[in-house]
């Protein structure tokens, strides 16, 4: 329920020789009942900027406020934070029933309450059945659902959830996916999830805060970070499967822009296709980077001409692989597509699918017809 | 004549029998995945087959020979391990030359050998460094290479893509049906990701509860599984099933209160079912013939999106629509559905099997 | 976070260097010992300043050993020899039963498996002088007395049971699917214990077969009932020092330097290999 602020954070991990700057410089606002997703692989610094959150890390530099209260300073249980671990952290001689109520027991709720609360997000996390089991008798998914609800059943102003659904049951991800998200809604939580998984991200996240190297690379929507990322990274980062990426050289002529891409094929489009912003961006350039999303490919006879690698239903959709000019383009239907392997095809897709990155810095020049 | 048959292989530890009755043939060159969840002995299965275990019944033919009593250097199989499972004290060429020396190659014949498969997975660069030295995707190309470089006639590939980030995994997918074909090996591949055993199949074996429940090609294992239980393990979402009774006619089914239309078969009239629906077969409408529902969470997955949704009488299921399509409703927006027919499936409630064609 | 105060650095530094002053010290005396003439060794206050010699090495070299009663035969460099070739043969000849017999452990499940393989262990609990007299016994009986052969084979009782487990529980730490690939690259199962196994657990070999070395070395009560003189090692035969005209001390000194060194040198060159064969194989066994 709280809003949450974190300014110029920073986290440097100092031993005898060497000294690792885990988090630069991190400015984040989460908005109060807003569920941020912060999103990177392993030593993006994401799990550094949870721990100083929940108080078990110290603060380098810069601060933490939740409610306009600076918090960095206070021990973690002063903070009002509710988190599930990765490692799920279950208290050993206790029931997964007694586990989830154990803060509502601390608080001196009653019993009849405690039992009431308990109930309804066992029954939410589908672990109504093992409540008087103990965490060594259970698998790892429900020890995870158990972690979940004990963080969720209490009130607090922030929920920090770590990796919260990573050992879960396949056949239940998607149901509890949707569960606690309308959870996190209908209470109007306040919530951090620390994920390596961007579907776990998307799924579940109002805005997503993608980092790598202790810098945030993009604080965005998730349907923002697809349709207009920032920089190379986040463009070949978010999506599943990844952002084909051409190394392509521009030219542009009175009525035709054309994309040149290594292997001697090319794309051209009309200049009208790019707003004159673009254009103009455009102008100054000979050589970019391009980014086309699988999904954005049109499968039949378009300019990308090349041999069928691959071509592989998966029930709802249809992941196609071409050779064009020596590498693999990934290019998915969300019909069912038959390719005989070997096969030329070509692909195509349209100017307002085009992601053009500078080929030096790798910032976004534009997205489709317009700047970025 | 099929490449690989075994018929009725058993194994039991005491009185725990891992599987019963186990039979497949393949043919030259087909891809057959061996899928299950974890611990229902697909590895097992493998290493049956390549002979380091021994079954307690049945018989194992390669190329229409008895090899059940035959030890594993003699039964020209290649097998890729999970864990890689490559010599740590051997260099990688070492590794990929060793079923190559094995046969007492002459070293031309070797080099050639080595050369060819690494050239292959375009591992070629890194063949003199030791497995430690690798990356973990050029640890499992190495072992794949290992496997195909005396060219078997059986591929054994157990979970080969596990060990690998998504990334890896993804581009491993796509590139090994090429590489699978190229060596003319018939392959068995063990998996536990559906997307992969569909991706990769001609046929899919599914083994649960110590048998194949289901033998088939993708298409088939998808368009109609044999029971609730293969229907559950492929697709994501997994498909929603609902405890119910057809109308008398068969042409109708009760969600809860409402009735709503499937055109299943007739002759299932008036009998108890689970109806299973595919989420991506839940199709948003305007109209009022559907089932009344409301939407609960909204939750993007790849380029699609996943609704929770809940029916006006409190049935709760997920519908699958492709992120583009135009019209993505909000939270708590009341809408109505209907089920398009090829993604329904009715199952017996007792026993889980299909109860149509 | 790294709370060592120097304080704390100090306090640990002078901790370290009085344990190995303490166990450092008898060695460094053996050896000024034994460059020290009897007299000198036994004068009052002791003190470490004193004209080295080398007479005890040239006695105990040469065989001849000169008191103040005259003149006496040493056969040290005999005893010496025995102990190499006693030792040298025993861990050879056990790591020839042994590993094998790990590896089958390690890898087969069989009847009486586990059985067999802690009776085998239990060979280390038993004193050796429960088992002695019916030994010699049976050596008297069986002609082994005093000879190489005989006390090989006792000392089979030492090396055995230390490479059995040692090495059975590296055998264990190997992924049985390294094995199962190189079977199935088709190599038959002896090939495959001989270019996969063997020099995999190489390190857990060598830190047993170094053990049982040091243990074979030390070993004194064995060879001490069922050898004569010209059979017994060097542990027995530093009893010949004592003589009736007294003890040689500076003579003893130089025989324990002398016959320290094999195993001191030994253990220093595999000193990385003893810690990691120690910790890794047998604390799982």
């Amino acid at each position: 329920m709280g809003e949450l602020v974190l300014s110029k954070l920073d986290k440097v991990y100092r031993s005898k020789r060497t000294s690792v700057h885990a988090v630069k410089s991190f400015d984040l606002t989460v908005k109060p009942g807003e569920i941020v997703a912060l999103l990177g692989s392993s030593g993006c610094g994401k799990t550094s900027t949870l721990r100083m959150i929940a108080g078990f890390e110290e603060v380098t530099s810069g601060s933490i406020s939740l409610d306009g209260r600076v918090i960095h300073t206070l021990s973690p249980s002063q903070r009002g934070v509710a988190m599930a671990f990765e490692a799920y952290s279950l208290y050993p001689p206790l029931t997964i029933g007694e586990n989830i109520a154990f803060a509502l027991k601390a608080a001196r709720l009653p019993a009849a309450q405690q039992q009431i609360l308990v109930k309804n997000i066992a029954e939410m996390l589908e672990i109504a059945g093992i409540l008087n089991r103990y965490p060594s008798s259970v698998s790892g998914g429900q020890q995870q659902r158990a972690s979940l609800g004990r963080a969720l059943v209490r009130k607090a102003s922030l929920y920090l959830l770590d990796e919260p659904m990573g050992q879960l049951e396949p056949q239940l991800r998607a149901v509890l996916r949707g569960r606690i998200k309308h959870f996190l809604r209908e209470n109007n939580c306040t919530t951090i999830l620390v994920t390596h998984d961007q579907t776990e991200a998307n799924a579940l996240a109002d805005r997503i805060a993608v980092m790598e190297g202790g810098v945030l690379q993009q604080y965005a929507t998730p349907a923002e970070l697809k349709a207009r990322p920032a920089n190379l990274f986040t463009g070949a980062f978010i999506g599943e499967p990844p952002m084909n990426i051409f190394d392509a050289k521009i030219t542009a002529a009175a009525r035709e822009i054309r994309f040149d891409i290594e292997g001697g094929v090319s794309l051209a489009y009309p200049v009208s296709d790019f707003s004159p912003d673009v254009q103009r961006l455009i102008a100054g350039r000979r050589e970019v980077a391009l980014g086309i999303r699988p999904h954005a490919f049109h499968i039949g006879n378009g300019a990308l001409r090349g041999k069928v690698i691959s071509c592989q239903w998966l029930g709802d959709q249809t992941h196609v692989a071409v050779d064009i000019g020596g590498r693999t383009v990934v290019s998915v239907s969300h019909a069912r597509v038959d390719k005989q392997p070997g096969n030329e095809i070509g692909l195509s897709a349209l100017a307002a699918d085009l992601h053009i990155f500078d080929a030096e810095t790798g910032r976004a020049v534009a997205h489709g017809g317009s700047p970025a | 004549m099929s490449q690989l048959a075994f018929s009725n292989l058993s194994k039991a530890f005491g009185s725990f029998k891992v599987f019963d009755g186990l039979s497949l043939a393949a043919e030259a060159g087909e891809i057959v995945v061996i899928f299950g969840s974890s611990g229902t002995g697909k590895t097992f299965l493998l290493r049956l087959i390549a002979g380091v275990e021994e079954p307690t019944t049945g018989t194992i033919e390669i190329g229409g020979r008895d090899v059940t009593e035959i030890p594993p250097e003699q039964r020209n199989v290649g097998m890729a391990f999970q864990n890689f499972a490559l010599f740590p004290h051997m260099s990688a060429r070492e590794n990929i030359a060793s079923p190559l020396r094995a046969a007492h190659a002459d070293e031309a014949t070797v080099e050639s050998g080595v050369s060819r498969v690494a050239k292959l997975l375009k591992i070629d660069h890194v063949l003199g460094h030791a497995p430690r030295e690798l990356s973990n995707g050029q640890k499992q190309r190495t072992a794949l290479a290992r496997a195909l470089a005396a060219e078997p006639r059986i591929l054994l590939l157990d979970d080969p893509l596990r060990n690998v980030d998504a990334k890896l995994r993804f581009e491993m997918r796509l590139e090994l049906p090429r590489l699978l074909r190229q060596s003319g090996a018939t392959v068995l591949y063990v998996t536990q990701d559906y997307k992969e055993a569909m991706a990769l199949a001609d046929r899919i074996a599914v083994l649960a509860g110590g048998r194949f429940v289901q033998v088939g090609t993708p298409e088939e294992i998808y368009m109609a599984p044999s029971t609730l239980g293969v229907a559950k393990l492929f697709g994501d979402p997994s498909i929603n099933t609902l405890e119910t009774r057809l109308s008398a006619d068969g042409m109708w089914v009760a969600i809860r209160g409402k009735d709503i239309r499937i055109d299943k078969a007739a002759k299932l009239g008036g009998r108890e079912v689970i109806l299973g629906v595919r989420p991506e077969a839940v199709a948003l409408t305007q109209s009022q013939v559907g089932l009344p529902a409301t939407v609960m969470a909204v939750t993007p997955l790849n380029e699609r999106v996943v609704l929770l949704l809940e029916s006006d009488g409190g049935w709760e299921f997920l519908a699958s629509l492709p992120s583009a399509a135009a019209d993505i409703p909000e939270p708590n927006t009341r809408l109505s559905v209907t089920f398009a027919a090829e993604g329904v499936h009715l199952f017996d409630p007792t026993t889980g099997e299909r109860l149509h064609g | 976070m790294d709370h060592t105060s120097t304080f704390e650095r100090i306090l640990r530094g002078i901790l370290l260097a009085l344990v190995v002053l303490f166990f450092m010290f008898p060695i460094f005396w053996i050896l000024l010992m034994s460059f020290q003439t009897n007299e000198s060794i036994l004068r009052m206050p002791p003190s470490v300043f004193f004209t080295p010699t080398f007479d005890n090495y040239i006695a105990l070299v040469t065989g001849e050993m000169r008191t103040a009663a005259g003149s006496l035969q040493l056969n040290f460099m005999q005893n010496l020899w025995n102990s190499v070739l006693l030792s040298t043969t025993s861990v050879a000849v056990a790591l020839v039963l042994g590993v094998p017999a790990a590896y089958a452990f390690a890898r087969f499940k069989f009847r009486l498996g586990e059985d067999i393989a802690f009776t085998l262990l239990s060979f280390r609990f038993a004193p050796p002088l429960l088992v002695l007299l019916p030994l010699s016994l049976y050596f008297k009986s069986l002609g082994l007395t005093n000879t190489y052969i005989g006390l090989i084979w006792v000392y089979q009782l030492i090396c055995l049971p230390l490479i059995l487990w040692i090495v059975r529980g590296y055998f264990e730490d190997l992924s049985p699917d390294i094995e199962h690939a190189h079977r199935i690259a088709g190599y038959s199962w002896f090939q495959t214990f001989r270019k996969i196994a063997v020099p995999l657990a190489l390190p857990g070999i060598a830190a047993a077969g170094l053990l049982a070395f040091i243990f074979s070395w030390n070993n004194f009560v064995f060879a001490l009932v069922l050898a004569s003189a010209d059979k017994q090692p060097v542990t027995v035969g530093a009893l010949a020092f004592v003589t009736a005209s007294g003890i040689q001390y500076g003579q003893i000194a130089a025989a324990i330097v002398m016959s320290v060194i094999p195993t001191f040198v030994l253990a220093m060159f595999a000193q990385r290999y003893l810690v990691e064969g120690l910790s890794l194989g047998a604390v799982k066994g």
